[in-house]
């Protein structure tokens, strides 16, 4: 008898997620979050769960029973956000040490004359420059000079660094020097924290491959700290297992190696929602999704195809380029608590302002009076004007009306249009967002289900699938659990890279084999490192592949075999269609080289399975709580709608449009002319309604449910 | 559906406008993604518009300030040339020329496609692309500084005319490149009509015609509400202006005329000169619209209704509104000066709205010669940025492209492998930003060593005999200037170089602002600590000894 234990640690709440290997039962608990000290809320969260399960005597040793703990923190990205890092300092090539400022020389706004470089997070003092110097041949055009590199840590050291990054030009081809300088600073500072560039990122392009080992260096300390404490922390409480925490790829790692690589964890919070979503999904029998998680201020997307969720090398945060495997996930400052408002050339615009969880919308009555996307909802009659979070917090919904009403008076409409119009206006950004991780990926959003979660997910999703022509939406059983629940459905998984520039031809057929030999056996030492049997590890690899010529790669996936001219031909026809679908044309007559190579390790973590639920009947009448008074536009006025209670819906159970369907944590709008299906996963899955008696709809059962591409 | 502009609802204009953007984004990301020349997939030198059937920009991705000179007129320029009935889908059309339409100098190629719907012009996609060509050219007049290409069909059915590109590769000095750019040009056009049609399919071809109507009135009104801040009055200010090509500085002025709503520009400028910096029209428009912008609307949308409440005027056949056959090649260099024109007569209105002088340059280093790897004629551009003017709240941005330009570096790791040059420092000058409450941004010092003999280095630069200006008791950043193996190079725009010699490009800091006395001591120490002002400045400018460093570091 064992458990599996995901640990979500968000802003406002961590979630705790519990499942019951022999049961399959899923408890899910919530505790607030203690951002002091995150990790008590990870322990506190995990101990009053399994008391709730056990019984508050059976708890002491349970901990013992736990097989499997994955945890999502966002110690990582805040201590960056905020700046509170570690003092750094850099080694670097003589002649380049004001890089890190200069970076592509851009400036990051092009109109506004205020707008701020970031911070560079190791100061320019503490950035030296030693004599060394290879070519772009890997070639060493000066040699190093240990001398000033051992002068250097010394003034490092002199100047109490806690963190030291070493970064030279084109170490992703000749290490040498970098290693070298490692070690005389393992000598000369014992107990600092090193990140080097050939180790942490062995890519081309020397700012961003910079701007990411800095970042490694800077949380690097903290992150340490934090994962070490929590590791001990937790073996004291009793788990025996070695913890594992998320990475911004969608995949786990153990704490030790988190540890020394902690930029691979910035996106580690969002990264296991949409891995929950996809896993989710594709057990319901859809494995093509956008997710969309939209909480209090942003918005998170992602595209997910074939139950895989697309990958990105990497991203911006903050205005400093970070370069690591992670999902491709965009964020829109489009939450519950955007603020509208009308800009000076009269148009109605909403956020990026949000009024956040505090003071929060209008209607929470803690001194907001612009209106927010919550209260325009509110006003719509979409959300329950009395209370939200299942009563737990009570709202006064005239003031949501006075806010929207005094919003409208300025744009000469009406209220119940200028609550309709914040929506639109908040959909046509979110629209947006997706359009950058969909269509201009050469993918139509038409062929997707949207997948809602987050507190204001489903609230949205139904308005945001229309409005990018989207036939079906997907509401988990528990949206705003779903990362915590993701954890228990992730991979273990390790990224290895290489920049090694070469022309996609046979007579390369060595470097190609050679490269990904080395990197894959890589892959297998960390794969006995964290002690994976022999048929739970599987290798991916990828190639970055562009035209001579070009700079920007595509990543195209190679079959793991021996490489002959049949595979190099393989690879040249697959980056030809890549390239025309994403761009819309390809030129076969042109030479294709690789940039990068990337060999992903998975090991088969053991996943949560979770039950079905027997089919009962599309009658979902005892599931209706009340009706609530909505308006929709497509009548034109306010319509009574049944209102359901989640809690209450059983597998097969249909609900015809319009409707909403309230929960704990969200609210879910069924538009007109549209029918929810609940599965036996207890998924809401909504599709243009089949108009006819629902009962004959539900006949054939799940299997209109995993059919792709069914609408008629 | 359809609508007129009257049922439009502004939740309607802002979610068109909202796809048309989208739209530019996406044909930018194509173009910089699927091009050869690192000036375009890497340095993002390159624009992307929408526009209306009328020629009226409605959209542009937000690249390079500067294009938006390009951009203007040119679709009047093709229609001017061809009967409607004759243009037709699957067509597009090409041009450079700043004197007859579509540029504002030759390396920046514009691409026009009009877009149909339901049979019917509903707009036309637009982008530009610098081509980093036309090297070791003159700059007396512009017959000598590459192709002029007038305003002519470039494709049918989607396919090349064989002879116009024919005809231009022919002038080109690296062909190859050129044609995988056109390529990628066409790309994003063919990008652009497709999402322009699947709006349009979506809301109907009258709603986007007259959404588009209100986006430029949109734009118009938040122009207008941003002048009504500008207190009324006639301001004044004059700068000179200096470059590499010129013996004597030019004097320039502006009498700068807010009245409620409308803001009137008149320069005063000498007469053309025979060298690469003049500007035509549309640049000068485009410099006065883009400096406005900053000031009365960041987040104003760059469309064609920018202008409707700003009038500019010049002298024609003077420098800042010259006329056929100047040369125009290197007039981003006096578009920056016309940028602190601008914003100096801005300062006096609204003082605490607008920036010191930023380094007023865009230093441009051209190399070309024959990689001795390959055997093969390359022509390699790179701009280096400086530093940019103290405001009222924050120091100067040290190291960046400034106002009219803001174009990216070529990494490094690409740069060497791809051409016989060696990058021998990339580095900050210190104590080059002016001193003031909040000090100007530091310039840059770029070396490069080249790798080659019979090597040909075109150089645009400026500031170099006169400063960047501070603001409000701030001082003047320092002036630029270019070195050969650490020799000054007098004036000319062309140095020869061999193997083993290293050019230097040392840029101008950006000028300070507000009196240097209240800049806070433990920033005067930080600056000290890090190098970017020297002990004795600390102690002169701002009273700060060096002893309280030691105090100040722990």
């Amino acid at each position: 008898m064992s458990w599996r234990v995901g640990v979500d640690t968000g802003g406002t709440f961590t979630d705790v997620c519990l499942y019951d290997d022999e049961s399959k039962a899923i408890v899910v608990g919530k505790i607030s979050s203690t951002p002091a000290d995150p990790g008590r809320a990870v322990r506190d969260g995990v101990s009053a769960l399994i008391a709730r399960v056990v019984g508050a005597d059976e708890a002491g040793g349970a901990m013992g029973r736990i097989d499997y703990f994955a945890h999502g923190t966002t110690v990582a990205t805040n201590a960056l956000l905020q700046g509170r890092g570690a003092r750094t300092g850099l080694i670097t090539s003589a002649g380049f040490r004001d890089l890190l400022e200069l970076g592509r020389q851009r400036r990051p706004k092009l109109y506004d004359l205020e707008a701020q470089k970031p911070v560079a997070l190791a100061p320019r003092d503490l950035r030296i420059e030693v004599a060394e110097r290879v070519r772009y041949d890997g070639t060493v055009d000066t040699p190093l000079d240990l001398e000033e590199v051992r002068a250097a840590a010394v003034s490092l050291r002199e100047a109490g660094v806690e963190a030291v990054s070493v970064c030279f030009l084109y170490s992703y081809l000749n290490p040498a020097h970098e290693s070298a300088v490692r070690a005389v600073l393992e000598e000369e500072l014992p107990g600092v924290f090193l990140s080097i560039s050939h180790e942490v990122l062995p890519e081309f392009r020397e700012y961003e491959r910079l701007s990411t080992v800095i970042i490694n260096s800077f949380i690097g300390p903290v992150m340490e700290g934090y994962l070490s404490r929590l590791r001990h922390g937790l073996a004291a409480d009793g788990l025996r297992v070695e913890p594992k925490v998320t990475q911004s790829n969608g995949g786990v790692m153990s704490f030790v190696t988190a540890e020394k690589m902690p930029v691979r964890t910035v996106l580690s919070g969002p990264s296991t929602g949409v891995v929950g979503a996809a896993r989710l999904s594709a057990q319901s029998g859809i494995d093509d999704i956008i997710t969309f998680d939209m909480g209090g201020t942003s918005s998170d997307v992602a595209l997910v195809t074939d139950a895989r969720p697309t990958s990105a090398t990497g991203m911006d945060l903050d205005g400093r380029p970070v370069r690591a495997p992670m999902l491709d996930i965009n964020t829109v400052g489009a939450g519950g608590g955007s603020i509208a408002w009308i800009d000076d050339g009269g148009h109605l615009k909403v956020g990026p302002q949000s009024a956040g969880a505090d003071p929060g919308p209008a209607c929470y009555g803690r001194g907001t009076t612009e209106p927010t996307v919550t209260d325009a909802n509110v006003v719509l009659g979409i959300l329950n004007q009395e209370s939200l979070l299942g009563g737990a917090m009570p709202i006064d919904a005239s003031l949501s009306f006075a806010a929207v009403e005094r919003l409208g008076a300025r744009l000469g409409m009406s209220t119940l249009d200028t609550a309709q119009g914040i929506i639109s206006v908040v959909t046509a950004n979110m629209a947006r967002a997706i359009r950058v991780i969909s269509v201009q990926r050469g993918y139509d959003p038409a062929d997707y289900a949207l997948v809602a979660f987050g507190g204001a997910g489903p609230l949205h999703s139904a308005r945001l699938a229309h409005e990018l022509g989207m036939e079906r939406t997907i509401i988990p059983q528990r949206p705003g659990a779903l990362s915590a629940l993701g954890m228990l459905m992730t991979d273990l998984r390790s990224d290895y890279t290489r920049t090694s520039i070469t022309l996609v031809a046979p007579e390369q057929i060595p470097v190609f084999a050679s490269t990904f030999d080395a990197l894959s056996a890589q892959a297998r030492d960390w794969f006995d490192a964290e002690g994976l049997a022999e048929g739970d590890r599987s290798l991916r690899w990828v190639l970055d592949v562009r035209y001579v010529g070009q700079n920007y790669e595509i990543g195209v996936e190679v079959p793991v075999e021996e490489v002959t001219e049949e595979w190099i031909a393989l690879v040249a026809a697959r980056f030809h269609s890549a390239h025309e679908k994403r761009y819309g044309y390809s030129t076969t007559s042109e030479r294709v080289e690789a940039a990068t190579f990337r060999v992903e390790a998975i090991g088969d973590a053991p996943q949560a399975a979770f039950p079905r639920e027997p089919i009962v009947g599309a009658d979902a009448t005892a599931a209706v709580i009340g009706d609530r008074d909505v308006y929709l536009p497509e009548a034109g006025r306010r319509v009574s709608v049944p209102l359901y209670a989640r809690d209450e819906l059983r597998a097969g159970n249909i609900v015809t449009g319009p409707a909403v369907i309230e929960q704990y944590d969200t609210t879910a709008l069924v538009l007109p002319g549209e029918e929810a299906v609940v599965d036996e996963y207890l998924m809401i899955v909504t599709r243009p309604s089949r108009g006819s008696d629902p009962s004959v709809a539900v006949a054939s059962d799940e299997r209109i449910l995993s059919t792709k591409g069914q609408s008629e | 559906m359809s609508a007129t502009a009257s049922e439009l609802t502004p939740v309607q204009v802002e979610v068109i406008g909202s796809a048309l953007e989208s739209i530019c984004d996406e044909m930018g990301e194509a173009l910089v993604k699927t091009s050869y020349s690192p000036n375009i997939k890497e340095r993002r030198d390159c624009t992307t518009g929408i526009f209306n059937a009328g020629g009226e920009l409605l959209a542009q991705a937000e690249h390079i300030p500067m294009h938006l000179g390009s951009l203007m007129g040119i679709v009047n320029a093709i229609t001017d040339r061809y009967a409607l009935e004759d243009i037709r889908d699957g067509d597009s059309f090409v041009g450079n020329d700043p004197h007859i339409g579509g540029g504002t100098h030759l390396p920046d190629i514009v691409l026009v496609t009009p877009i149909f719907v339901e049979g019917a012009l509903a707009g036309w996609a637009t982008n530009l692309a610098h081509h980093s060509d036309y090297a070791e050219r003159g700059h007396e007049h512009i017959f000598q500084e590459g192709l002029r290409i007038p305003p002519v069909r470039f494709l049918r059915d989607w396919t090349y005319v064989p002879e116009v590109m024919d005809l231009i590769l022919t002038n080109m000095q690296v062909p190859a490149e050129r044609v995988a750019d056109f390529n990628a040009q066409v790309a994003a056009n063919r990008l652009g009509v497709a999402r322009f049609r699947e709006i349009s399919e979506k809301y109907g071809p009258a709603t986007i015609e007259a959404a588009g109507q209100e986006l430029l009135d949109y734009t118009e009104r938040k122009v207008r509400a941003g002048i009504r801040e500008v207190p009324n009055g006639r301001y004044r200010f004059s700068d000179t202006f200096d470059c590499n090509e010129l013996d004597e500085q030019l004097q320039l002025s502006v009498v700068m005329t807010v009245s409620d709503e409308h803001l009137d520009f008149e320069f005063t400028a000498p007469e053309q000169v025979r060298a690469s910096i003049n500007m035509v029209e549309t640049a000068l428009l485009a410099t006065v619209y883009y400096a406005a912008k900053t000031v009365v609307g960041p987040d104003i949308p760059a469309n064609g209704g920018l202008g409707r409440a700003i009038s500019v005027s010049a002298p024609r056949g003077s420098v800042l509104n010259c006329v056929a056959p100047a040369a125009v090649n290197g007039r981003i260099q006096l578009c920056q000066r016309v940028v602190d024109l601008v914003h100096g007569a801005l300062a006096d209105a609204v003082p605490s709205r607008v920036i010191a002088a930023s380094n007023g340059a865009v230093t441009g280093t051209q190399f070309s010669g024959t990689d001795p790897r390959t055997g093969r004629y390359y022509v390699y551009l790179e701009t280096i940025g400086g530093g940019y003017g103290a405001g009222c709240a924050y120091d100067g941005l040290d190291g960046v492209q400034a106002h009219m330009t803001n174009t990216s570096n070529l990494p490094v790791e690409a740069l060497e492998s791809e051409y016989p040059l060696f990058v021998e420092r990339y580095a900050l000058i210190d104590g080059s930003g002016g001193e003031g409450e909040h000090r100007g941004g530091m310039g840059i010092h770029r070396q490069v060593r080249v790798e080659h003999d019979d090597c040909q280095c075109e150089v645009g630069m400026s500031r170099m005999l006169s400063r960047p200006w501070g603001l409000l008791g701030g001082t003047a950043g320092q002036s630029a200037r270019l070195e050969k193996n650490g020799v000054v190079v007098p004036t000319g725009d062309v140095v020869h170089l061999s193997r083993g010699d290293s050019i230097s490009a040392i840029t101008a800091g950006g000028g300070g602002y507000g009196d240097p006395a209240n800049r806070p001591k433990d920033v005067v120490l930080r600056d000290l600590r890090e190098e970017r002002i020297d002990s004795s400045t600390a102690e002169r400018i701002y009273g700060v000894t060096n002893d309280e460093n030691s105090g100040g570091a722990a």
